[in-house]
């Protein structure tokens, strides 16, 4: 006899048979159904109803796959994340973990909110679709804060561009399709929706091949008193849900990216992706900000992951409420949407808002005169029980604390070093020029002004900081973007984005390190001060050892950088199950950075600005060549990643900072990938200006030139305060030396006995086409 | 016209998305403006203090963005609701001489709506030039340099500066004249002085891509009607109202920003009125 039983009723509702299921048939019950809920979770599950004395329903059982999916419970890193990660104590916390986005002091009167998401399933299967509600989901997590968004952030990661498509496993795009359509689908939300994408990175390597990862970030601006919470107000509070409609698009989507993909996946999986709408969000935000001042709404929260399903529990959860639901109220794409179709579907554009009743029809003016849909769908009740309705019919009755407070697992981890020995015996390259030239024109150096010049970056005209720095024509990448949120103030805020998987690939621990020491480098270099982060994790299948203890080292190594530096993760995503039957994504921790700029007018950017300044190199330079573009470009694996020490990062940042204060620095850049050499070369690039550099006799020329050392900055300076700056810098500690001087239109490397020098024209002309080469035209 | 009887609405409908800044660029010069949907001048449904008249206004904007989503033409849509609920109104706003500027999605609305370049007529029954797509296939955001080249206008009588930073950001922008006759519509232009903004690179001379962003016909970057008060630009004046968004600044900077004249010289304009 079949374990489905269809219910008597007038609609498609059905009774599953788990109370008479073994073992065998609860799994196959998961299988069948989509639900990717493991044979303990389908037992729990069994136990609930067994002492509620009847069978779930299909609303009901789904409801719960939503609920207690990786993606949306977090059941096997938050053990880890609580840990190691949470609890970092700052006076800049306003409301941070808790909710979709992270809330920050910015001023006396305003806080920023922070969000970082990824959307990597989606964007494997369907590129252009997948980003482009990333982006969506993400400006409704700062919106449902109360914050109006004004900055948007794109790190994406992609197999090698020039992979031959026979070398494709089946079912694999090729990266150059997913990067097309990827940049295509963040640029035409992006754009439309009219928030400035300002930051981002474009990283590749055989390990996205597989599975690119999309990760999207939003900053938004509010002021203190509109923040409001992701929470139920009181009970008699009506649930508003407003926006678009609701459809089979995105149906399972949170399951889907709670399992590892496959050669079926595109077939199977389609369904699961959602298809945006800028046009509705445009107008959907404008409404939802206005009634949130006018004070008229008791919670907001966005419909991401699990649709209904997850909004109305969390909401009802967080306040310690209950909830009423009718479906039959909810306006749809088409008919004949199945009562759990309707509660689980991730359709976008959609803002669940709790409204008094009283001030339900204010609400529902403001969104009518937006021309956005707003629909009474439910209702606050004091009892902690959710119920939902369908024409009348009950159809779903839980505890609602049984539902949202998903499992938690401490999964078994392995952790693996897989550090090599120093080299030490690796020979010099007999050509160093020609090692320049391949490093300058590296995909993951080379420039990206393709895509960039696609986002809109300057829309809201409050972009002081552009992401391309320098001549006009000439631009070179900057360390981070400037926005300045208040028309009447000139405090900014500094954003970036960084992680170097080449490292964490190696040496999760230190390679973490690197990013984190990476991304305060970069929010330095424009003068600003690191203020707080997020951080989007995406690893492998959470349910293989060596992968969790790879997120395990991963997020130890998060928490050590911002306890020691009193930088607070504010908010963050974990994206697991980055993997294919044969090939899992290398370890990587995107963190977004957050500076305050005290005075945007005092920003610097890294374009050498004039001929005959001074160069001084800030730091230590060591024999750091793991996961190095150097080692990359030799073909050699060369041991020991770039690590760093959080001391002395905090040190180094401090006093930096205050040169910056006391002196006046000309430009600013920090080696990363490439080390010093492709650091001058982008300074040289942005400036149109050379500079004549000495290497030092007591090293390496290999090490100087292109060793990535973590906590480097490089600073141009006028002659006249040269002497001054380094008295400064040592005084508090600070390796400080000059390395050399700005002018010609060569960058030159002068050691002992020979110079090596590459004209910024080439260097420009390389670097430009270091990816563009590979697009075919 | 006193400072303080300025009035300035910033359309907006869906889509629309750079009505703030437009708005802000007008505040900062202490002038009275707000954004104002479309719905506010003709809608049943919008409460009394909410509804508005072109008449309370002596200046108009169209912003940029992407109204309605630009997914039929750009400006398609904007137009044709305009054309169905204001047409009329603004015709005689128009004549009347108050300012009526439309700013790179503004502009596309301008053209489809024919308040541009309005050779014979205030407004023509049909459209007479269109913004096509960018010869590069492309979305392009980049900062722009233009050549005024009238300041007889009613947007660029205090722009004491030959060449102006406007950034750009748009993937329909090309000028395009009817087939044939780009030679003729060209003269007719120039004879009428309607052509006010071309493409420079920063040396101020006329260049190819990227400093003329999307392949248009002469260099144009924005042009007006015959008396002056109806303009349309693809770049952005509000983008560099202030000398610290111009593009490069720290490189060195200007006192104050170009966009700031542009604004400047609107409301000298109206304050002969």
């Amino acid at each position: 006899m079949s374990v489905y039983l269809k219910k008597d009723l007038p609609f498609e509702v059905y009774e599953i048979d788990i109370l008479n299921s073994d073992d065998a048939q609860l799994s196959r019950i998961s299988e069948d159904m989509g639900l990717a809920l493991n044979t303990d979770e389908m037992k729990r599950i069994r136990d609930y109803f067994r002492a509620k004395g009847r069978n779930p329903t299909d609303v009901e059982l789904q409801s719960l796959a939503q609920a207690w999916s990786e993606h949306c419970c977090y059941k096997s890193s938050k053990y880890f994340l609580k840990k190691y990660l949470f609890g970092i104590n700052a006076p800049q916390n306003i409301l941070v973990i808790e909710e979709d986005a992270g809330v920050v002091e910015f001023d006396e009167n305003h806080a920023y909110v922070v969000a970082l998401e990824s959307h990597n399933h989606p964007s494997a299967i369907e590129p252009y679709g997948g980003s482009a509600t990333g982006i969506g989901g993400i400006l409704r997590d700062v919106v449902c804060m109360g914050a109006q968004p004004i900055a948007l952030v794109d790190p994406l990661f992609f197999g090698p561009l020039d992979i031959p498509f026979e070398s494709l496993p089946k079912g694999v795009k090729h990266p150059l399709y997913l990067m097309n359509g990827v940049v295509a689908g963040i640029r035409d939300y992006g754009n439309r929706v009219g928030i400035p994408t300002v930051a981002g990175m474009i990283f590749f390597d055989e390990g996205y091949t597989g599975n690119c990862l999309v990760n999207v970030g939003c900053v938004g601006i509010a002021k203190k008193e509109n923040i409001i919470r992701s929470r139920a107000g009181n009970a008699g509070d009506l649930f508003v849900l407003t926006g678009g409609r609701t459809g089979r698009d995105g149906i399972h989507g949170v399951t889907f990216a709670s399992t590892e993909l496959d050669e079926t996946s595109e077939e199977s999986s389609r369904g699961a992706v959602q298809l945006g709408n800028p046009i509705i969000k445009e107008p959907l935000i404008h409404a939802c900000l206005e009634a949130n001042e006018k004070k008229l709404l008791t919670g907001m929260k966005d419909l991401g992951g699990g649709g209904l399903s997850c909004v109305v529990g969390e909401m009802a959860l967080s306040a310690g409420y209950g909830a009423e639901v009718y479906l039959d109220r909810v306006p749809l794409k088409e008919e004949n949407l199945k009562p759990w179709e309707i509660w689980v579907s991730e359709s976008q554009e959609r803002m669940m808002l709790t409204v008094r009743p009283e001030n339900l029809e204010e609400v529902l003016y403001i969104f009518d005169k937006w021309d956005v849909p707003a629909n009474v769908i439910g209702r606050v009740t004091e009892d902690r029980i959710l119920k939902v309705y369908y024409r009348d019919h009950l159809v779903y009755e839980m505890d609602i604390e049984f539902v949202t407070k998903g499992p938690e697992y401490c999964r078994p981890f392995k952790v693996e070093k897989r550090e090599g020995e120093i080299h030490g015996r690796v020979p010099e390259p007999v050509d160093y020029l020609s090692v320049m030239r391949s490093i300058i024109s590296h995909p993951n150096i080379a420039s990206k002004e393709f895509a960039i010049r696609q986002y809109d970056h300057e829309v809201r005209g409050n972009t002081i900081i552009k992401p391309l720095q320098g001549i006009p024509g000439n631009e070179s990448h900057g360390d981070s973007a400037v926005i300045k949120p208040l028309a009447d103030s000139w405090k900014g805020l500094a954003i970036t984005a960084d992680v170097n998987p080449y490292y964490t690939k190696i040496d999760p621990y230190w390679g973490t390190t690197a990013a984190f020491d990476e991304m305060c480098r970069n929010l330095v270099s424009v003068n600003s001060i690191p203020h707080s982060f997020a951080d989007c994790l995406n690893f492998g299948n959470p349910e293989k050892p060596l992968r969790l203890g790879d997120f395990q080292e991963s997020v130890r190594a998060l928490g050590w950088m911002a306890r020691t530096l009193g930088i607070p993760c504010v908010s963050g995503n974990v994206s697991f199950y980055n993997e294919t039957p044969y090939s899992y994504v290398p370890p990587t921790p995107t963190l977004m950075g957050i500076g305050i700029v005290e005075d945007v007018r005092k920003a610097v950017t890294m374009d050498i600005k004039k001929r005959g300044s001074v160069l001084i190199l800030i730091g230590e330079t060591k024999e750091e060549f793991g996961g190095s573009v150097y080692s990359k470009i030799r073909g050699i694996e060369m041991g020991r990643v770039p690590r760093s020490d959080p001391v002395r990062l905090k040190n180094s940042m401090e006093g930096l900072l205050s040169l910056f204060r006391e002196f006046s620095i000309l430009s600013c850049h920090d080696p990363s990938e490439g080390g010093i050499f492709a650091c001058l070369a982008e300074m040289c690039i942005g400036g149109g200006i050379g500079c004549d550099v000495e290497v030092p006799d007591e090293m390496r020329k290999d090490v100087f030139l292109f060793s990535e050392s973590t906590t480097r900055w490089i600073v141009e300076v006028r002659e006249e305060d040269s002497r001054d700056i380094l008295e400064f810098l040592n005084k508090r500690n600070v390796p400080t030396r000059i390395i050399g001087r700005t002018g010609g239109r060569e960058l030159r490397f002068n050691t002992g006995t020979e110079n090596l020098s590459i004209s910024v024209k080439e260097l420009d002309e390389l670097w430009r086409s270091g990816i563009v080469s590979l697009m075919g035209g | 016209m006193e400072l303080n009887e300025i009035r300035v609405a910033v359309l907006r409908i869906e889509g629309t998305n750079c009505e703030d800044e437009t708005v802000h660029a007008f505040k900062n010069l202490g002038v009275e403006a707000e954004a104002v949907h479309l719905k506010q001048f003709y809608s049943d449904t919008i409460r009394e203090e909410e509804k508005r008249n072109i008449r309370d206004y002596t200046a108009i904007v169209f912003p940029g963005g992407f109204s309605a989503g630009d997914y039929i033409r750009a400006g398609a849509i904007f137009s044709a609701r305009i054309k169905s609920v204001l047409r009329k109104s603004l015709e005689e706003f128009i004549e009347n001489g108050y300012p009526v500027l439309g700013i790179c999605n503004g502009f596309q609305v301008l053209v489809e709506l024919g308040a541009l370049p309005a050779f014979d007529k205030t407004i023509s029954d049909r459209p007479e030039m269109a913004l096509g797509i960018n010869n590069s296939g492309r979305f392009e955001c980049r900062p722009t340099f233009l050549r005024v080249e009238s300041r007889n206008t009613a947007f660029t009588g205090s722009i004491d500066r030959d060449i102006v930073m406007f950034p750009s950001a748009h993937a329909e922008g090309r000028v395009i004249f009817p087939d044939g006759r780009e030679e003729e519509w060209l003269e007719r232009l120039k004879e009428n002085g309607q052509i006010v903004f071309r493409y420079v690179d920063p040396g101020g001379r006329y260049s190819g891509y990227p400093w003329n962003p999307n392949g248009s016909i002469y260099n144009i970057a924005g042009i007006c009607n015959p008396d002056g008060n109806v303009l349309g630009l693809m770049p952005h004046p509000e983008r560099s109202f202030h000398p610290y968004t111009h593009c490069s600044w720290t490189r060195g900077r200007k006192e104050t920003g170009d966009g700031e004249l542009f604004f400047r010289s609107i409301l000298e304009y109206m304050m002969k009125l």
